[in-house]
């Protein structure tokens, strides 16, 4: 259990870091914050090692082809989308942010003590990871609402940079554990599932124990009656959530996925699958150095403004890709640009929701983000592997390429057109 | 709950996780997967005396793709058999070079085809792609051949799956050829179709005759090769795993009889004749079978390794209980046939 040694020195040093960068005006992170990320980062380092050695485990064992498992996963994450929606107007409603998100938490724990026992059948497995996507997609929502509104409004972005860095390190840690134990105990899964089960209920126990909930408007402020479901809808006819979210969704629309990326990178410099999840770690750990910076650039410079240059870094990942470049040179610039583009685009379009919806339905307003950017990228994944294959790599790039400018101008037109309020 | 009492409910609950990973991780050491102690030299033991033995892997795919190796005696049967330090998911040798399909370790979540010598210790590494399915090395040692499902996991649902099926030489560990990128006649017609699948090679004598499965247009065929030529001949329809006879007349193969629940019939094809007999196995048998001698062909059933006789007659038997991919290693020089 070294691992949870480590991320509580992790977790001084953020509190170090944070603590020799806050400013007089108090530009320090609440401790909701910090315990929502310490808990999405031992939860990640327990979900990322079984996501790592799923596909292996249900090939080597349960007889399953990688192109089956590919297919199903993509459906079960569109599943994910849907139930995000579901428990952000639930937590709203209730006023149950912190219960909503323990029970999403909760669930995902539960499945990966089922892995280790339900045996290789195919549907089992199946059953079960449909579960612990759905247990995703509930507790994100409430998640973010939770940060959101346990942060004061002109420091939204440097609190979700800090979840996000914290998070991201988990999704670092959790493949290198699964493969350092699969190194020791070859085929040892079922090693694996149980300790991703005992970090997953450590997480859900950091949640449950230390996390305190702040009603939206705390004390007298509070509404009477919780807001009906069809408030979540009613954000739609808010002209800075509207044009936040065709923003969101347009900029999406023109986002490759990074397994394109990954796969464009590997073709390019004709790496060997092993070093795929070395790309992963190089773009993630970017990501995590970043996430932070990023967040203060957004709070100090706008938010917006932040967002549209991550879209802009993006673009010169494709340009990268497109470029001359190679060798480990083009891999350190488009990895680079990769984990910068998240740092500042990721936390930051959570960031700049929470400025714009209201506390009472706020996670339902994220969820509703969430989800239509997360159905626009994967509109988005479909059509470049059609470009691709009808056309060729770089054509699905430059596609890709212009419609991002488009979508980037677009987006900057209904941003400053519909600016966020003043703090 | 005050925030002594959480702090000590958290104190519990660390406690308890630390306790179970911590038991989880020792019991996953305990289990393990890789070859625990064997022996290193048996096989070149057995291959200095010719001492014949029959070489397969233990255990069953419940424990995963690999299993350890052991080496069993085919002079006296019956003594028990000498686990070896290798484990392999499929394996196949000849004197010299060996073929081992294992999980590939590390960061890597792939599988490799590792050749190794008769100190079993590997020699070259070459990462593949797709799951392991048929292994097979030329009798002289020169090439190997890699069966892999690219999609589909089962031969059972006709068109439901791609193999890739790859030639290796096992001097260098480096592909020598693939058989998609053969040129197959059929009659005198060039086969173009770009649904061609091949799968399960066996050799003959000479190293570059081979014979093994096209899938195109829904049929089986069996083909008959030249690695060196790069080109295959259609010889025979509805032949599924191909494995030639020691001396080379015959063919053994799984002939599409029945339904998807149980699709195939052993059977042998005379190569001089086309007159095909089939075995008195009536269990639908998904293996490339190995030839015992020139009357008797072993293969595997349910986790375990059965014997039946090559012209159709008897009762098939177990031969040995736990294993597959069983390799005979006679080392006599077997009767010439090309």
């Amino acid at each position: 259990m070294y691992q949870v040694s480590d991320s509580k020195a992790l977790l001084r040093g953020h509190r170090r870091l944070l603590a020799a960068r806050s400013t007089p005006a108090g530009g320090r992170v609440s401790r909701t914050v910090v315990l929502l990320g310490l808990t999405s980062l031992i939860t990640d380092i327990s979900s990322e090692m079984v996501v790592t050695v799923l596909p292996l485990y249900l090939v080597a064992i349960g007889g399953f082809s990688p192109l089956a498992f590919g297919f199903i996963d993509g459906l079960y994450n569109g599943a994910t989308a849907l139930m995000g929606l579901a428990s952000g107007m639930i937590g709203d409603r209730f006023r149950r942010h912190k219960e909503t998100a323990a029970t999403g938490y909760g669930i995902s724990a539960v499945c990966k003590l089922l892995l280790a026992v339900v045996g290789t059948g195919v549907s089992a497995i199946g059953a079960v990871v449909l579960l612990d996507r759905a247990g995703k997609g509930i507790r994100t929502a409430p998640r973010d609402a939770m940060i959101s509104l346990a942060t004061p409004r002109d420091q939204l972005g440097m609190a979700f940079g800090v979840h996000r860095a914290m998070d991201t390190t988990g999704a670092v840690l959790g493949p290198l554990l699964a493969f350092a134990l699969l190194a020791a105990a070859p085929l040892a899964f079922h090693t694996v599932f149980l300790v991703s089960f005992f970090l997953a209920l450590l997480g859900v126990g950091v949640l449950v124990l230390f996390v305190e909930q702040r009603g939206p408007v705390a004390g007298a402020q509070a509404p009477e009656r919780p807001p009906a479901l069809s408030g979540a809808f009613a954000l739609l006819r808010l002209p800075r959530y509207r044009a936040l979210m065709c923003a969101g969704a347009a900029l999406s629309l023109a986002t490759a996925s990074d397994a394109f990326v990954f796969l464009a990178l590997q073709k390019e410099l004709d790496l060997g699958t092993s070093l795929f999840p070395l790309l992963f770690v190089a773009s993630s750990g970017t990501y995590m150095l970043l996430a932070v910076p990023a967040g203060r650039l957004a709070d100090r410079f706008g938010r917006g403004r932040v967002f549209l240059a991550g879209y802009a870094l993006l673009l010169g990942v494709y340009l990268a890709v497109l470029s001359p470049l190679g060798g480990w040179l083009l891999l350190v610039v488009a990895l680079g640009l990769l984990g910068a583009y998240y740092a500042a685009t990721d936390g930051v379009l959570m960031a700049l929701g929470s400025t714009v919806v209201p506390e009472e339905v706020r996670g339902s307003g994220l969820a509703l983000l969430g989800t239509a950017t997360s159905i626009a990228r994967l509109v988005a994944s479909v059509a470049f592997g059609a470009l691709w294959t009808l056309w060729t790599l770089n054509g699905a790039f430059i596609a890709f390429g212009a419609a991002l400018v488009v979508a980037t101008a677009l987006a900057g037109f209904l941003l400053v057109r519909a600016p966020e309020p003043a703090a | 709950m005050t925030a002594a009492r959480r702090r000590t409910a958290f104190v519990a609950l660390l406690a308890l996780c630390v306790v179970g990973a911590g038991v989880a991780v020792l019991a996953g050491l305990g289990s393990g997967g890789a070859a625990k102690g064997g022996s290193t030299g048996a096989l070149a033991d057995a291959q200095q005396t010719r001492r014949p033995v029959v070489l397969y892997r233990t255990g069953d795919r419940s424990q995963g793709p690999g299993g350890q190796l052991a080496l069993a005696s085919l002079a006296q049967p019956g003594t028990p058999a000498t686990a070896l330090h290798l484990s392999c998911g499929r394996v196949s040798y000849a004197p010299g070079a060996g073929l081992c399909l294992t999980q590939a370790k590390g960061f890597a979540a792939g599988y490799e085809a590792d050749v190794f010598g008769a100190d079993l210790k590997v020699r070259h590494r070459l990462a593949v792609e797709g799951v392991p399915s048929r292994a097979r090395v030329s009798p002289d040692g020169r090439y190997g051949a890699v069966t892999l499902f690219v999609t589909g996991h089962s031969y059972a649902a006709a068109g439901q799956f791609s193999t890739d099926t790859t030639l290796i030489d096992m001097r260098s560990g480096r592909e020598a050829a693939q058989l998609e990128r053969f040129a197959v006649t059929k009659g005198d017609r060039q086969l173009t179709a770009l649904d061609m699948n091949f799968w399960g090679v066996t050799f003959a004598r000479d190293s570059d005759r081979f014979y093994a499965t096209l899938a195109t247009g829904g049929k089986t065929y069996l083909v008959e090769g030249s690695v060196r030529g790069r080109t295959a001949r259609v010889l025979h329809e509805n032949v599924e795993c191909p494995s030639l006879s020691p001396d080379g007349t015959r063919i053994a193969y799984k002939k599409r009889t029945g339904p998807a629940s149980r699709p195939w019939h052993l059977t042998v094809l005379d190569l001089a004749t086309m007159h095909e007999t089939p075995l008195a196995e009536t269990r639908s048998i998904d293996d490339q079978v190995e030839w015992l001698d020139d009357r008797r062909v072993l293969y595997g059933v349910g986790g375990d390794v059965d014997v039946a006789a090559a012209d159709g007659t008897g009762r098939p038997a177990r031969f040995f209980t736990g294993g597959g991919s069983p390799t005979v290693l006679s080392w006599a020089a077997r009767t010439p046939a090309s």
